[in-house]
């Protein structure tokens, strides 16, 4: 951090703030993995930390090495968009393998699969908790 | 140049035989040609020699092996060996041609050539070699292939057991040899053979003469197929016939006969030397013949035949008189042409009669009458009757059988042993030729309706026979100049002179030859037919030494070998790693305890966030290590967290090469064991057992072992930490990886250049366990409870089945319909990841290895997004030819900078102008990292997909069932 003294204070300013809110936000989602008591709310809490707590610190970056260079420095936006495209996958993956042990174990609060594949033709179902099985993602 | 071609003699058949291997299946007329040029090119480069050699030069050829242990490659050419070689290549020529026709279109033909002109190749080198040592190098080598041309048909048990025991006899034989060379080595202080051949008295006069002769025997007789070790030989002719002919009886069984006429001049004349040759040669010699009377299969015959003549060979050559060795020498070459001739006639009436069997042979005269003819002079010389070449030799050994060598019962009734066992072996050779070509046809027609072979299947066997007759007739002129210069160079200045003419005069020598003729037909006529339907000899027919060998073998790698493993051997994993732990903290602990162990000055400060960064790793270390008994899947991801924490260590320390690396080590190496778990047994957390004292105190012991190991490394790393670091070479690759090397990143610097070859090594091996990991998997027998699919497939495909409209599998799909879009579109982006980090390797972080590693790790998520089978209907990846590709790519660099005159693998590096791009750095390190990217690729890829195919890989028993299972549904709905 030896470059930091030459920063520009709009800069130092703005640097700081923008890591403060990408940490804080991160450390949120963190805290809420904690909080929350079933799979299905906690996997909605680190999604902070890959949205805004993502951006915030790669846009600190952005202008920490932009101002200290003499030119745009965006490499971060990379990371931001493989960030993006990545983690609501892995999140989709790990809600569904859930519902599908849920529904394995035949929990009670799941919809079954029978259920929902019915369409008109069969009783109503048993609760309207979702309209197609993708809903559990972010 | 003369020297060259000496080393080519004996190198041109083993690439001949490499060649042959590498053609395709069907080229039976190629592999004929190719080997047929070998053996020819290597009599013509025989011949070339003969100049040299006549004139009684030693032709020398030295390349260093290892100096300093007396080790040269040293080939060494005179008239003794010159004749040898010239014999063996004759012989395989002829071979070669006769096999053309023997060996069957449905044959693995390249097989036997590539085996064929190995143990050529090691028979010339025998033959060649200047170094003891080399020689039985090459004694080895012939073993080797002996054992793997009799195992040819390995189909067979008989050709299996045959190989087994003569694989088994001529190496324990070979090792002996071994031994015995050594202690000559030692004795003379040199392997050459000229000094060996120089410092006969000293060996003689040694104390260590009679171990080392023992030794020697031991191997040369067990080679020769010498009474007590013969039995090898007739087991050995479930081998298929060219190879009977041309190791069996004119080549490698000589091979024991032709060291001891090499070292005859050094070791021969003492009483030992005597006794024990003279009584193994007189054994055999009678021994041999008695039972060849009694066989009824005609190679069988054969075999009996041929370990009497070399028990005839080796009972010449313990007389120890010049003249004895003559004759010795010269019964090698006769025995050689007429017994491969008789061979090959064996071989002609198998092929064409269908069997070999004394008995149902009759009468074979009237349908192939010229290969009867020859068959009958052939059987004649082997009869010692006049006019032929074994009538030679034969009488020169009665003569010296006469005269008395050394005052002891041997030597007295040895004239009497050489009647009886030829006039044995003239009562065979009528059996043979009488039973099989005349009398008349059976009355039960031959499995085959038999008639001449094609001519170019008789024609070796004519050159042969013809060899024997002008041998026999004109003596002097034929032989004459090539035993003259054969014997010259063995016995040097005790030549004798001998008399290669027919007629000599009513000598005893001849008195003796008409006896045994006369005996041996009146035997004939006399027991004849009591000898064509026996079924085992009398007598002699009990020492059976093969009984005695199976039951050595059944005592010494089973019942022994069981009952070691019983003893010292667990099946139990955990004492084995108890033990392996144990060990480690043993050889650990001894150095430290016995030298002390100096910590350098400890650093001060404490860094908050990296230690709290390690905290983090070792708790996940810890948990995976505790839920690695029951919960496979969680262990896995703490110790993903483990290695990642590893990973920003590398960042932390300006390690980004190791950092890159390691993260995508980790991808790969999660995916793998991700894919393993299916395979291991699924495990609960039953209710605790009760515990008592001992398995409480075993929990503590093995709880105080892992905690000494653990602590013990910590201190050891901390030691070793602290202290100063002595000047290594770091600091030399830091200074010159861009002025020599032509690379700002250092790491890959050393990696593709200064340690290139360190690196091709590395990949080599990387290679092999890529391989091996295939091969094993191949073969991979899942336990009995992960045969079933397991629960999650199951439930899965429930719903599949429950559903009307749906696919199998249908279910895995839906739920990776978005995930897989992403990961397929990933795909081209993983591409240009390993690109770049490729190109840019060389002088920032990045690198083959971990490109490559990348790339895999590409290819698998696409295996992962849509299935095996999608995926390969659609890329076709084949990791076998990444590999070979990338090992020939970083080979060939190495080899280019040869031919340029540099050393293997030096590196050129320069800046080029290309258009568009400007100036860029050209390295060709970055064809070589090219190779270790390609393999890291293939090797990785194929150990991921050989994992990976396991899953859709059924047992037959499980796909029969549920093929069943489906059935019955489809019937009942």
């Amino acid at each position: 951090m030896s470059h930091a003294a030459e920063l520009p204070v709009w800069a130092a300013l703005l640097t700081s703030l923008l890591l403060l809110v990408g940490a804080g936000l991160t450390l949120l989602g963190a805290v809420g993995v904690l909080q929350f008591r079933s799979f299905f709310e906690r996997v909605h809490a680190p999604t902070l930390g890959t949205s805004w707590g993502t951006g915030a610190i790669a846009l600190a970056s952005i202008v920490f090495f932009s101002s200290l260079g003499t030119r745009l420095v965006v490499h971060e936006v990379l990371i931001g968009v493989f960030i993006t495209v990545t983690t609501p996958v892995t999140l989709m993956l790990l809600a569904r393998a859930a519902l599908h042990r849920e529904r394995a174990e035949e929990n009670p609060n799941v919809p079954s699969r029978a259920v929902m594949r019915r369409r008109g033709s069969a009783p109503a179902p048993e609760d309207g908790a979702g309209d197609a099985a993708g809903t559990p993602s972010s | 140049m003369d020297f060259f071609a000496l080393a080519l003699i004996i190198a041109l058949p083993f690439v001949a035989g490499l060649a042959a291997a590498l053609l395709p299946s069907d080229s039976r007329t190629p592999v004929t040609w190719l080997a047929g040029l070998t053996a020819a090119t290597c009599l013509a480069l025989t011949f070339s020699f003969y100049p040299a050699v006549s004139s009684g030069h030693v032709v020398r050829y030295q390349i260093d092996w290892i100096p300093q242990l007396g080790l040269g490659f040293t080939l060494r050419m005179d008239g003794f060996a010159w004749v040898f070689a010239s014999l063996v290549s004759a012989m395989a020529l002829l071979v070669v041609i006769y096999t053309r026709y023997y060996i069957s279109r449905e044959d693995p033909v390249r097989r036997f050539y590539l085996l064929f002109l190995g143990f050529m190749g090691s028979m010339l080198g025998i033959v060649l070699s200047g170094n003891l040592i080399l020689l039985v190098v090459f004694w080895e080598l012939t073993s080797l292939f002996s054992f793997l041309l009799i195992g040819y048909w390995h189909h067979k048990q008989a050709a299996r057991d045959g190989a087994r025991m003569a694989l088994t006899i001529t190496s324990v034989g070979g090792l002996s040899l071994l031994a015995g060379i050594l202690v000559i080595g030692h004795i003379v202080g040199s392997y050459d053979l000229d000094a060996v051949l120089a410092s006969g008295n000293a060996i003689r006069e040694h104390h260590l003469y009679v171990p080392a002769l023992l030794l020697f025997l031991l191997g040369v007789l067990t080679k020769s197929a010498q009474f007590p070790f013969h039995f090898w030989l007739p087991n050995a002719m479930a081998a298929p016939t060219p190879v009977s002919a041309f190791l069996h009886s004119a080549t490698l069984v000589k091979g024991g006969v032709f060291l001891m006429a090499r070292l005859w001049p050094v070791l021969a004349g003492t009483p030992e030397w005597f006794t024990i040759l003279g009584l193994a040669g007189m054994a055999s010699f009678v021994l041999g013949a008695y039972l060849a009377m009694f066989q009824q299969d005609l190679k069988g015959l054969l075999a009996y035949s041929t370990i009497s003549h070399l028990g005839l060979i080796t009972l010449l050559l313990s007389l120890g008189s010049p003249l004895a060795a003559v004759a010795a020498i010269f019964h090698m070459l006769n025995h050689a042409t007429f017994k491969a001739s008789l061979f090959m006639a064996a071989g002609i009436i198998d092929h064409e009669a269908g069997t070999r069997d004394l008995r149902q042979l009759s009468g074979l005269f009237r349908y192939m009458p010229i290969t009867g003819t020859l068959a009958t002079v052939a059987s004649a010389a082997m009869a010692g009757v006049p006019l032929l070449n074994g009538f030679l030799s034969k009488e020169m050994f009665f003569a010296e059988a006469v005269e008395t060598h050394a005052n002891s019962w041997v030597d007295t009734i040895a004239p009497y042993a050489a009647v009886l066992g030829s006039t044995l072996a003239v009562t065979y050779s009528i059996r043979l030729i009488h039973s099989i070509f005349l009398g008349a046809p059976p009355p039960e027609s031959f499995p085959r309706e038999p008639h001449e072979p094609p001519f170019w299947m008789r024609f070796p066997v004519m050159c042969l026979v013809v060899t024997c007759l002008v041998v026999g007739i004109i003596p002097g002129l034929t032989i004459g100049p090539f035993l003259r210069i054969a014997v010259t160079s063995v016995l040097g200045e005790a030549t004798p002179a001998y008399s290669l003419a027919i007629w000599h005069g009513f000598t005893i020598a001849f008195g003796m030859s008409v006896i045994a003729l006369v005996c041996g037909t009146m035997l004939y006529l006399v027991a004849g037919n009591y000898l064509e339907h026996t079924d085992s000899p009398p007598v002699f027919g009990r020492i059976q030494g093969q009984r005695l060998f199976e039951r050595t073998m059944v005592a010494i790698s089973w019942r022994w070998a069981r009952s070691i493993e019983e003893v010292l051997g667990t099946r139990r994993l955990q004492p084995q790693v108890r033990l392996l732990v144990a060990v480690a903290i043993a050889a650990g602990a001894i150095p430290i305890l016995s030298a002390g162990l100096d910590f350098g000055p400890v650093g001060n400060g404490i860094d908050i966030a990296f230690t709290g960064l390690w905290c983090i790793g070792m708790v996940c270390a810890v948990a995976a290590a505790y839920l690695a008994k029951f919960h496979r899947l969680a262990a896995l991801a703490l110790l993903g967290g483990a290695g990642l924490v590893t990973c920003v260590t590398f960042v932390w320390l300006s390690a980004p090469d190791l950092a890159a690396t390691q993260l995508a080590v980790e991808i790969v190496t999660t995916v793998l064991i991700l894919l393993g778990l299916r395979w291991l047994p699924k495990r609960w957390r039953t209710a605790e057992e009760p515990i008592g004292v001992s398995d409480r105190l075993r929990r503590l012991r093995d709880l105080s072992l892992a905690v000494m190991a653990g602590s013990g490394m910590t201190v050891v790393s901390l030691a070793v930490l602290t202290r100063t670091s002595p000047d290594s070479i770091a600091d030399f690759f830091i200074e010159n990886a861009y002025t020599e090397g032509g690379g700002r990143n250092v790491v890959n610097v050393i990696l593709v250049d200064f340690r290139g070859f360190d690196t091709l090594g590395e990949i080599t091996v990387l290679g092999i366990v890529a391989l091996t990991v295939f091969a094993l998997l191949r073969r991979f027998r899942p336990a009995p409870d992960t045969i079933e699919r397991p629960e999650q497939q199951r439930i899965q495909q429930s719903y599949d089945e429950a559903e009307p409209d749906r696919k199998a599998g249908a279910t895995a799909t839906e739920y990776l319909y978005v995930p897989s879009v992403i990961m397929q579109w990933m795909f081209p982006v993983v591409i240009v990841l390993a690109a770049y980090l490729f190109l840019r390797g060389h002088d920032a972080p990045g690198g083959g290895f971990v490109a490559g590693v990348a790339l895999a790790a590409g290819f698998i998520l696409q295996y992962m997004a849509a299935g095996t089978v999608w995926v390969e209907d659609r890329l076709r990846i084949l990791p076998v030819v990444w590999m070979g590709v990338g090992l020939l790519l970083a080979a060939l660099t190495g080899v280019a900078s040869i031919l340029l005159g540099d050393p293997f693998l030096t590196s050129y590096f320069q800046y080029a102008d290309v258009p568009v791009l400007g100036k860029i750095p050209l390295a060709s390190a970055t064809v070589f990292d090219l190779g270790v990217f390609s393999l890291v690729v293939g090797a990785t890829v194929l150990m991921l997909i050989a994992i990976a195919h396991q899953s859709i890989r059924r047992l037959r028993a499980a796909r029969l069932e549920e093929a069943r299972q489906l059935e019955e549904k489809q019937q009942w709905s």
